[in-house]
């Protein structure tokens, strides 16, 4: 049985990916400035917006990550459609 | 306007197996001319970021280049 996916679906996807970017800019340009306490901040600030995105789509829609990185509800959900490539 | 591009005519010889390509360009990424980042730059806003593939305004670098040929030393 195939899953609906609404426009909140992609919101999210979408949200989770900026977030993402934004955490992949700042581990970059902390790796050259590690004295920046600004920009450690914000990172760490999307640190934690980040993994409240990634709970919310976890609850709504399954596990974004395999192998323990993600809790699975019953029955197993990882092998569940939308698969990545799907989306 | 971007100044991102140079833009050069090459020799075209007349035994040129192929149509000539009469212009040009390679492409000057402004990274290459910021030795070390600065602290505190203007940010865009994530969804922005990630489309343009940059956190940092002054980092931006346009792909992929323009679709319509310029004149050398146009730019």
């Amino acid at each position: 049985m195939a899953m609906q996916l609404d426009d909140a679906y992609y919101k999210l996807l979408h949200d989770l990916q900026a977030v993402d970017f934004v955490l992949v800019e700042l581990n970059l340009y902390l790796d050259t400035h590690p004295q920046d306490t600004a920009a450690l901040q914000q990172f760490n600030q999307y640190a934690q917006l980040r993994k409240r995105i990634a709970e919310q789509y976890e609850a709504n829609y399954g596990p974004l990550m395999g192998f323990g990185h993600s809790m699975s509800r019953s029955p197993w959900q990882w092998k569940e459609s939308p698969w990545p490539w799907q989306v | 306007m971007n100044d991102q591009y140079r833009y050069y005519e090459p020799f075209v010889s007349r035994y040129d197996p192929c149509p000539p390509m009469k212009v040009k360009y390679y492409n000057v990424p402004p990274q290459l001319f910021i030795s070390f980042q600065p602290p505190n730059w203007p940010q865009f806003q994530p969804h922005e970021a990630l489309r343009l593939g940059t956190l940092w305004p002054p980092l931006y670098s346009p792909y992929p280049p323009p679709s319509e040929p310029r004149e050398a030393g146009d730019a």
